[in-house]
């Protein structure tokens, strides 16, 4: 008796404090941490962890009278379709969080949207680009960063500018490649003279063949439409094979470690769209880069602060509906608000898309970047 | 268009080179154990990852990393063929379900140990380019050619001009005879694996720095050296070169008619048709009841 008399008093000791602590909201995360793009995955867990750690470290943030610290439930859904759904499909209803945010890859992203309509669970995405995840009418599905209708508009109007016919691709041979080049040939103006389109599967390292093809056409510019490890294989191909058309990039083209992969030789004059230099001379950025590298030892990327910004919208659309729970409501309010972000302003329009704004950066001869559109944010070398 | 073949035609000969590497190891473990080693295309894979370690941590010399990636690459064949393929002697259906068990094994290993990232190595080699009017390459591309037309021929001299090789070749052609003349099948098997797997090295330390060193690295290799291998002849090593070496031509050159993404396409398409009007392949014997 007085064995369980003690073990009652014990197990209220440590149970009463529990009563007035904060409480924890779980947001749910689909990424990939492992398999092909383990890389691009970890810059979007980065910018996640870092806004949890900024939001918990100033204590939190409060609906009504409670405090809610953050918390992410991570499942690595390796870029696979398959995982990505039963991932979507276990925090919907296991896990059963207000919310999810993440996903890189668009195929996966594709394949987790109907889930979060059918279980009322918003779904936030902060890196996949594939215009047509937003065209699907759900209204569950949110997308934070530019996708490639919206930046493949920037980069057609200033490929107008230059001198660039004909242009050729290398794309990747999926939703975003194919997209991407479909896309750009729409954009550009009737008569606009392309040269070769090529497309490779992902983990081809060999681009040998698109070379020749591309010499064959006398290309005056390549547009590559890929991320960074294949674009670093495929530039010091291109140049290496003796080819000196102008380089087009994406927007994972533009940042010193893409500089670390090659050098300076071979990327002076090269453009690519970007939506987040993180170098550029704006209080917003400045602050996110410093922070990141501050925490991470490198510099930023815009997955980071894409997915950083996220965690923010996520935050301002529960506090906006005042429930940690009720994914409609968060959903209702995530249409509705607005949220001042390190990639700028962020509201949706009623497809659940976002329109930060899109730069156009271009590589100079000491391996820094200048911004060149648009206008308002034009800067100097080392400022992209 | 001239350019574009002549570029083309070396682009093609250069991975056909490395083909034809994979092709020799698969068929001659192929030929004289009758086993097909899928883990093939992983031990690939290792040769260019233990190239980078031997390159960066030890040697610092290139031509050192790849002899230290082959010898390691050797005493793993070992290792493989005492702990998995020998006790597996008699059932040919576990020892190809074991290798495809050490696919997985293998390169989630390397996943462990060096992380997903892609590895970069740049030997001067890569960094030198050789430069024929507009055309240009990087001297990797012939030094791949060289080292593999080397080793085709030490391999050959190997097979036919020692007392190992010709045990090696007795082993192959009549398993029972070779043990009545006293060649202990044991030694021979082990020999297959260690020489296949030095092969396999060798062609990892000599692509991954052209390109990239990840996990993945070895499986396209390996399908196109099982399609020489089946194209060529099973078993058969002058198939083998000719498979291997046509592979990469014919792939490549087939991009300036064809879009790029259906390469694989004519690959695996020949395949089939080989396998159709010719199973056997090119050199191998036609064997009554098994086509």
């Amino acid at each position: 008796m007085r064995k369980l008399l003690l073990t009652t008093a014990l197990a209220a000791a440590f149970m009463a404090p529990a009563a007035y602590a904060d409480e924890t909201v779980t947001i749910g995360i689909v990424t990939a941490q492992t398999g092909p793009l383990a890389a691009p995955g970890k810059f979007q867990m980065n910018g996640f962890n870092l806004a949890v750690d900024e939001i918990n470290g100033n204590g939190g943030f409060q609906i009504g009278d409670t405090t809610y610290k953050l918390e992410l439930k991570v499942y690595d859904t390796r870029c696979n379709a398959a995982e990505g759904a039963s991932a979507m499909q276990r925090l919907a209803t296991v896990d059963q969080v207000p919310i999810v945010l993440g996903e890189l890859c668009s195929p996966v992203a594709a394949a987790e949207a109907p889930i979060a309509q059918d279980f009322q669970v918003p779904l936030v995405v902060t890196v996949p680009t594939a215009q047509s995840l937003t065209e699907q009418g759900n209204p569950y599905f949110f997308r934070v960063n530019a996708n490639s209708g919206q930046l493949n508009e920037a980069l057609a109007a200033f490929v107008e500018t230059i001198d660039a016919e004909p242009l050729s691709f290398i794309a990747w041979n999926n939703d975003t490649g194919r997209g991407g080049a479909n896309g750009m040939q729409e954009l550009l103006p009737e008569g606009y003279k392309f040269g070769y389109i090529g497309f490779f599967n992902v983990g081809e390292v060999d681009f040998a063949n698109h070379i020749t093809n591309i010499r064959n056409e006398d290309s005056k510019a390549i547009m590559l439409l890929m991320d960074e490890e294949p674009g670093a294989l495929a530039i010091r191909q291109i140049r290496d094979a003796g080819l000196d058309a102008k380089l087009i990039g994406t927007l994972a083209m533009g940042s010193n470690r893409f500089l670390d992969r090659l050098n300076a030789d071979y990327l002076e004059g090269m453009v690519q769209y970007s939506s987040f230099p993180p170098n550029a001379p704006m209080e917003r950025i400045k602050n996110f880069s410093d922070t990141y590298k501050e925490k991470y030892g490198e510099e930023s990327h815009g997955f980071a602060a894409q997915s950083y910004d996220g965690i923010f919208v996520a935050v301002e659309a529960m506090k906006a509906a005042g429930t940690t729970s009720d994914g409609a409501a968060i959903r209702d309010a995530l249409a509705e608000i607005s949220v001042d972000g390190v990639i700028g302003t962020i509201s949706f329009d009623e497809k659940g898309q976002a329109s930060p704004p899109v730069y156009i950066t271009e590589w100079c001869e000491d391996g820094s970047r200048k911004i060149i559109a648009p206008e308002e944010f034009a800067a100097d070398c080392g400022a992209g | 268009m001239a350019t574009a073949i002549l570029e083309q035609f070396i682009n093609g000969a250069m991975m056909g080179s490395i083909y034809v590497l994979m092709a020799l190891g698969m068929v001659l473990i192929y030929g004289v154990m009758h086993v097909l080693n899928f883990a093939h295309g992983v031990l690939f894979m290792v040769g260019g990852y233990l190239t980078h370690l031997f390159f960066f941590s030890w040697t610092g010399s290139y031509p050192l990393a790849i002899l230290c990636s082959m010898v390691a690459l050797a005493a793993i064949g070992v290792v493989l063929e005492r702990l998995v393929f020998r006790a597996l002697r008699d059932n040919l259906r576990m020892q190809i379900v074991s290798s495809l068990g050490l696919i997985l094994i293998i390169q989630n290993g390397v996943v462990q140990i060096w992380g997903p990232h892609a590895l970069q190595m740049r030997p001067a080699s890569v960094e030198t380019l050789v430069k024929f009017g507009q055309l240009s390459f990087t001297l990797q591309h012939f030094v791949i050619m060289g080292v593999v037309a080397a080793a085709v021929v030490v391999l050959y001299l190997f097979l036919t001009h020692t007392r190992l090789g010709t045990a090696m070749r007795a082993t192959s052609q009549a398993p029972e005879a070779a043990v009545v003349v006293g060649i202990d099948p044991n030694r021979v098997y082990t020999l297959t694996f260690m020489i296949a797997c030095a092969l396999a090295g060798l062609g990892g330390a000599l692509l991954g720095p052209l390109f990239l060193i990840f996990p993945q690295m070895g499986d396209a290799p390996m399908l196109k050296a099982l399609s020489a291998i089946v194209i060529g002849g099973m078993g058969s090593v002058p198939g083998a070169i000719v498979g291997g070496l046509g592979i990469g031509i014919v792939e490549s050159l087939s991009t300036l008619v064809i879009p790029t993404d259906y390469r694989d396409t004519i690959t695996f398409g020949v395949l089939i048709l080989m396998l159709l009007i010719r199973p056997w392949g090119i050199f191998g014997v036609r064997v009554r009841g098994e086509d």
